[in-house]
């Protein structure tokens, strides 16, 4: 039942984006549904498994690298993702756990077996917020607005003709106030987007690069992440192992953590 | 070289805004951070199911009464095994071996500890209902520096490393247990059962002390549920034989996207401390302990925790002034016990913590709290400075127990430790 909601879901999105994409001769396209035919060329439609390689450098050095295990599944209510995050690397996190489902945000230690409500204001991970690492569908948290078209260059430095949105949060508890995202016409693919404060200060910059069939489809398989304020601030965000996982619902919660262990 | 590689960014900015009046100002420093993501390593970590470190410390404690100091020495090797060894069963074995060595005119002047924290088995019998089964760390409690409803928290010490709440709830071996879980969606009951297993703790190097963490039978049911995003309490129940049930509650919520507060809360009959240090027969009363606190979080990774601490059955001003008059054989004994039990020795307590991750410096963190006793005005206050590299760490630490000599935390002995701490990762 849950898989033919799932995959309704998916070809009613892929129809609104081809409509969408197709109406731009004719009229000005569904800016929303731009954004929806994005998220699902970032997010794949079933539960999911991938390991998350940042690697961080400042001032052209490399400062810090982290390897996660996330698992991510859609809430089959409102659709935004779940996430169970396991640290790989480096040796002192490993193993260590976050659940985050919204706002609501654990830590577990597997060595002190304390399981911390976190806020969403705390990092683990340096220059990415954790609302970077998990999977998100931003058309769930942002209502968006076509600004027009534009050709920009991508993180491979290649041209692409892109819609240019305006994404202004929907609830003040997601991780931005508001986005500028690219989304190449044709492909629905995300090329870069600004993360931006409410005090309309840059955050951060990401590109979405070396697209990659995973999953079913090409996907972006890295992130490059650049400060607003400090540009030799710079992650970069790989993914890789993408598989399906069965991720029961019961899963979900602070008391699971102490046995969640990826496959 | 950098002056090179700014003009050429700046003839990039210059023939760009010539070229198009709309174009990004910060797309040269993009194609830099582009071209640095190129060559980003390609290689990543595998899952390990063994974490091992050594750690050499040396510190130096200062007493009073009478004033004197005391040098140590402490090599340690820490290891943690977690694997899935068949498809639905998971082992865990954890252990950490102190090496002390004391300086002259101590004694003992070696002090060697191996401390099994954990041994067990799990087993997935379905992906929601889990059975254990073996020696663990059963540490429950939402509060940061003193938890209530941490049951099993009794001579679970065998060798203190740091006064810190984080290492003393690492550093403490678990209670032998057989344990089932059954999870719903946002719900989740737990039930324990701890058998006698031994009668007193045993200091030998390498025992496995059960008489420390399975004195007698004991049993624990805890159960959650989410009721909204913001409330999931969870509930405890714990008793046993020679051990009065006790009632216990969690709960946690978020005030803004920065700010948590939690509370927790322990209730159910016992002797107070007092009594308990000088085993006196003294009768049970119905005692109460809480701690309730908020985090906040700056932008810039500070967390900042306030906690204000409550016990019972611990002594108030009056009680403690007459138990001190009684004599040091009296202190040491209340300190002893309080340690033991790992419980609050103060009736009431304001605990405040800071964790500051990446201070001026990316990998440099530094950690402080201080316990504020209120009724007998004396500190417990602890520092730390820690630095890391991927596979290494180095610490200096700081720890001291202030306030007048007739005071809670005036009367340890110990005013002041400094360590120095390496720590390796094999």
């Amino acid at each position: 039942m849950y898989r033919m909601r799932t995959k309704r879901a998916l070809l009613a999105t892929l129809l609104i984006a081809s409509l969408a994409v197709a109406s731009g001769a004719r009229g000005a396209p569904d800016a929303q549904a731009i954004l929806a035919a994005s998220d699902v060329v970032r997010n794949p439609s079933k539960p999911f498994g991938v390991v998350v390689t940042l690697i961080e450098y400042r001032n052209r050095k490399q400062t810090d690298a982290n390897t996660l295990e996330v698992y991510s599944k859609a809430e089959s209510a409102g659709g935004q993702y779940r996430s169970l995050i396991r640290f790989v690397s480096p040796p002192r996190d490993a193993d260590k756990l976050m659940l985050k489902s919204g706002n609501d945000l654990w830590f577990f230690d597997p060595a002190s077996k304390a399981s911390i409500r976190l806020s969403p204001q705390q990092r683990l991970l340096g220059q990415a917020a954790n609302g970077d690492v998990v999977t998100v569908n931003m058309a769930k948290d942002y209502q968006a607005e076509l600004i027009g078209e534009e050709d920009v260059t991508d993180g491979e430095r290649f041209s692409r003709h892109c819609y240019r949105l305006r994404l202004a949060e929907k609830s003040p508890d997601v991780t931005y106030d508001h986005i500028e995202m690219w989304i190449e016409i044709g492909t629905a693919r995300p090329v870069k987007a600004h993360f931006y404060a409410e005090s309309d200060r840059l955050l951060k910059t990401a590109y979405y690069r070396k697209f990659q069939p995973q999953l079913g489809r090409e996907r972006p398989s890295e992130i490059v992440i650049i400060d607003g304020l400090d540009p030799s601030w710079v992650t970069v965000m790989r993914y890789s192992e993408y598989g399906w996982r069965d991720i029961p619902d019961s899963w979900l919660q602070r008391d699971y953590l102490p046995r969640f262990k990826p496959e | 070289m950098r002056q090179t590689a700014a003009a050429v960014c700046l003839a990039v900015l210059a023939a760009a805004s010539a070229s198009a009046a709309d174009m990004p100002s910060d797309e040269a420093g993009d194609a830099d951070a582009l071209s640095l993501a190129d060559k980003a390593p390609s290689e990543k970590a595998a899952a390990q199911s063994w974490r091992v470190f050594g750690e050499g410390v040396l510190a130096r404690s200062s007493f009073r009464n009478p004033s004197s100091s005391q040098d140590e020495g402490r090599a340690s090797i820490d290891l943690r095994f977690d694997s899935t060894v068949a498809p639905t069963l998971r082992a865990v074995l954890s252990d950490r071996l102190d090496l002390v060595h004391r300086g002259e005119g101590v004694l003992p002047r070696a002090d060697n500890v191996n401390t099994v924290r954990e041994a067990y088995l799990s087993w997935h019998l379905t992906p929601d209902a889990i059975t254990d089964v073996g020696r663990i760390n059963l540490r429950y409690g939402a509060a940061f520096g003193y938890n209530p409803t941490d049951f099993f928290k009794a001579d679970a010490l065998r060798s203190i490393v740091s006064i810190d709440p984080v290492s003393l709830r690492e550093n403490r071996q678990g209670t032998v247990v057989v344990q089932a879980q059954k999870l719903w969606t946002g719900s989740s009951l737990t039930a324990t059962y701890s058998p006698r297993l031994g009668d007193s703790p045993n200091m030998s190097t390498f025992s496995l002390d059960f008489g420390a963490t399975n004195p007698r039978n004991r049993w624990l049911l805890v159960g959650s549920h989410k009721f909204t995003e913001e409330l999931n309490p969870q509930i405890l129940l714990y008793g046993g034989e020679q051990t009065p049930t006790q009632v216990g509650m969690n709960l946690s919520g978020l005030v803004n996207t920065s700010t948590v507060a939690y509370l927790e809360v322990a209730a159910g009959r016992g002797r107070n401390l007092i009594d308990e240090a000088v085993a006196s027969p003294a009768s049970e009363h119905m005692q109460q302990r809480a701690a309730a606190g908020l985090t906040y979080t700056t932008s810039f990774n500070l967390s900042l925790t306030a906690e204000y601490e409550y016990n019972s059955a611990a002594p108030t001003r009056g009680q403690w002034d007459t138990f001190w008059g009684g004599g040091p054989g009296n202190v040491s004994a209340f300190l002893a016990t309080a340690q033991m039990k790992q419980d609050l020795p103060v009736r009431d307590a304001l605990f405040l913590y800071g964790f500051w991750k990446d201070v001026g410096i990316r990998s440099l963190d530094v950690s402080a709290f201080v316990r504020w006793d209120s009724q007998t005005h004396s500190r417990e206050q602890w520092l730390e400075t820690r630095y890391h590299w991927s596979k290494t760490e180095v610490a200096l630490r700081w720890q001291q127990y202030s306030g007048a000599f007739t005071s809670v935390y005036g009367s340890v002995p110990q005013s002041r430790q400094l360590d120095l701490l390496l720590r390796l990762f094999l």
